[in-house]
């Protein structure tokens, strides 16, 4: 336990937002990527290497170095430390002494090793740090992120631009990979962690500072175990209510049955309790990356859906039965649409070779027709009134790209959906099929993100997103699901 | 909360509570439960059958029987006094057969329940969040399909109400073919009643409520299992 009349989640402010920023230990054989990755800090970044093979290499970066983190002049908020695990207690010792704000250890080799010297140095440092009041986030992880300053960890993630989306890892790869590929949808960061084997900050703490968090709307979380359980479930109960948290759990294969005596300990495997929770809570399940990428994409760009019923545009007869079979699969409805949609589409729809119950089939020829962007707008408009759809999704096909490539003259289809998505009340998704061609599609689907339009890579995840989200919405609302 | 049972069965060094100990238990959480005493002799069992009201329920109470059926240490639907003792004298046989060595209590009685939706319910504790609650359609629904639910204590209303509509079974429960429905709202009583019991009885490590039958007008335990923390 941390012991400070101030509280934790008060203190990590100085962490997550530093003023300055002091990296130990890095060094030529990391390509001194601690170093590179805070380029763009929007603050005081010091050195501190006693190595003087490592000097050269340092003063090049232009960053200053010393021989002792006590040597800095002023003071530090925020401390890197890439040490041997050996000196890891010196260092923690260092860090009382300069009363730093927190430190983050990227060493490993701590209990995470099962190994009787890692264990006891572990203990060693935690216990330091406990005793002093010290923050040490970590050991074993990559510590905090904070695009809108410059914080990051690794040299290519993206800064200048903070969002509303806070990450918790345990995982330092996972917080890198989340940060960086979420970018790519247009995911932006108010915040992130990783903390490794949390010897002193658990994820509870961490939840604790993105709830209080006025920059932080969603939260993703990366676990694997928590130390105490029935503070984790308060503290995500609450913030639950206030903020949306989508949990990714990983370890679940790693559970062996436990001896019980009863039907009910018998089935309570952690895995399903960690679902139980995170229901209970009012939180999101997903199962890996792509989940959780996919379903705070939704979160972000996607209206909040009120109900299960769907309303689909495909680009061939062959795609609109297979889109709706997706669709129904994951648990939606595809429902006829009203007899006055019906009349009003009689009066307009004039693709040749196309039809419009529900999947609307817009056929092939659909980029050649000449009515073609005036009958989608209008498609578009008859579902948004229609009262038997709650959602929409747009299939857009890439045999060839549908989008103009001249960047300079806005694309007429572009500005159609993009005005849809923004005018419409109901919640709106694109699903861009790769066909053949990947790179098309990777092509459209950032276009597509740069306009806050969120699109799927495929029928399933797009699918799956929706009913992810309805059914977290509904619930939220007091719906049953059944 | 100390109860009489649970004190009575650490002294005498058991965490296995006998059905009629743990259906003691169950009603003092508050949950309705087939009445069940215990007899020693046949003349004890006659007795409590008549004063119950036939048809009754005889079985084995023995901790080293554990499936009983299987051994022929349970007789349902005994309609009066005489094959009460019969059923009496072949259960104490069987046992008897089965295993010389099993220390046996007596005999249970109890009341037959009328038959209802068989409805599951039970607690064990996460070694992370504590106890947890379990609800599920009875027999084959959950022995094979494992299709239950679960939630951690205390639960609200809410939790209650949404972990019993989240099975797959769920449509059971609304009357099937022709089948009486449960009442939904006893059975999420019935949840809230549990939570609030186990919350407060931290010495239970695991119980099973199996079955339940569920009514339109209610529900009521007709089987229970209580295994208690070892004591430190």
């Amino acid at each position: 336990m941390i012991k400070s009349s101030e509280t934790t989640t008060a203190r990590l402010d100085r962490v997550f937002n530093p003023r300055s920023v002091a990296v130990i230990g890095d060094k030529q054989a990391l390509g001194y990527m601690w170093l590179r990755s805070l380029s763009h800090f929007k603050g005081k970044v010091y050195s501190v290497q006693i190595d003087p093979n490592e000097l050269p290499g340092i003063a090049e970066l232009g960053v200053k170095n010393y021989p002792n983190l006590n040597d800095i002049p002023g003071p530090v908020d925020y401390v890197i430390a890439a040490v041997p695990r050996t000196a890891a207690p010196r260092i923690v010792k260092d860090c009382i002494q300069k009363k730093v704000g927190g430190v983050c250890f990227f060493t490993s080799g701590f209990a995470e090793t099962n190994t009787e010297e890692g264990i006891r140095l572990q203990k060693t440092i935690t216990e330091l740090a406990n005793e002093a009041g010290l923050l040490l986030i970590g050991p074993n992880c990559v510590g905090v992120y904070n695009p809108k300053i410059g914080l990051c960890h690794n040299p290519i993630q993206a800064y200048g631009e903070g969002g509303s989306v806070g990450f918790i890892a345990q995982s330092g790869t996972h917080a890198t990979l989340f940060t960086m590929v979420g970018a790519r949808h247009g995911i932006k960061f108010s915040k992130s962690v990783s903390y490794g084997n949390a010897a002193v900050l658990d994820s509870t703490d961490y939840l604790d500072y993105l709830k209080a968090d006025d920059d932080t709307e969603i939260i993703g979380m990366y676990v694997e175990a928590v130390k105490d359980g029935r503070r984790f479930l308060r503290s995500l109960r609450e913030v639950s209510t206030r903020k949306h948290v989508v949990i990714w759990r990983g370890g679940e294969s790693e559970e062996g049955a436990r001896a019980t005596a009863s039907h009910t300990g018998a089935l309570a495997q952690s895995s399903t309790v960690w679902q139980a929770l995170i229901r209970q809570c009012g939180a999101i399940k997903v199962e890996n990356i792509d989940e959780m990428i996919d379903t705070v994409k939704g979160l972000l760009y996607i209206k909040p859906s009120r109900g299960n019923r769907v309303g689909l545009i495909a680009m061939s007869g062959g795609q609109s039965v297979i889109i709706a079979d997706t669709f129904a699969k994951a648990g939606l409805k595809v429902p006829l649409l009203s007899q006055r949609s019906y009349e009003r589409l009689a009066g307009f729809f004039d693709i040749i070779g196309g039809s419009y119950r529900n999947p609307f089939d817009i056929s092939s020829s659909f980029l050649m027709s000449e009515n073609a962007l005036h009958n989608l707008s209008d498609m578009l408009d008859v579902m948004d009134k229609d009262p038997n759809i709650d959602n929409i999704v747009l299939e857009l096909f890439t045999i060839v790209s549908p989008f103009s490539k001249n960047k300079d003259t806005p694309d007429p289809l572009l500005e159609i959906i993009s005005e849809f998505r923004h005018n419409s009340t109901k919640p709106f998704m694109v699903i861009v099929t790769a066909a053949q061609n990947e790179k098309i599609a990777l092509e459209i689907r950032d276009m597509l993100t740069e306009r806050e339009i969120p699109s799927y890579p495929n029928f399933e995840r797009g699918a799956r997103t929706l009913k992810r989200l309805t059914d977290y919405y509904r619930l939220r609302a007091g719906q049953s699901l059944n | 909360m100390t109860s009489k049972i649970i004190n009575n069965a650490l002294k005498s060094g058991r965490t296995v509570l006998t059905e009629v100990e743990s259906k003691q238990l169950v009603a003092e959480a508050g949950i309705p439960v087939i009445e069940t005493k215990l007899a020693q002799t046949k003349a004890e069992a006659i007795s409590m059958s008549k004063k119950m009201g036939f048809p009754v329920v005889l079985k084995i109470v023995s901790p080293d029987i554990i499936h009983k059926s299987d051994i022929g240490g349970v007789k349902l639907g005994l309609a009066n006094a005489a094959q009460v003792g019969k059923a009496y004298t072949e259960i104490m046989a069987a046992a008897k057969k089965a295993n010389k060595k099993a220390a046996i209590y007596g005999i249970s009685v109890q009341k037959m329940a009328r038959p209802g939706v068989e409805v599951i319910m039970g607690m064990s504790k996460d070694a992370q969040f504590g106890p947890v609650l379990m609800f599920g359609l009875g027999g084959v629904f959950v022995e094979v399909l494992k299709d239950v639910a679960f939630r951690i204590v205390p639960l609200v209303r809410r939790d209650a109400s949404q972990m019993i509509r989240e099975i797959k079974g769920y449509p059971v429960l609304e009357g099937y073919r022709g089948q009486e429905p449960a009442n939904i709202t006893a059975l999420e009583d019935l949840l809230l009643k549990l939570s609030a019991f186990v919350d407060k009885t931290p010495q239970i490590k695991e119980m099973d409520l199996n079955p339940i039958f569920a009514y339109k007008d209610g529900a009521v335990a007709v089987d229970a299992r209580v295994i208690l923390e070892s004591q430190a």
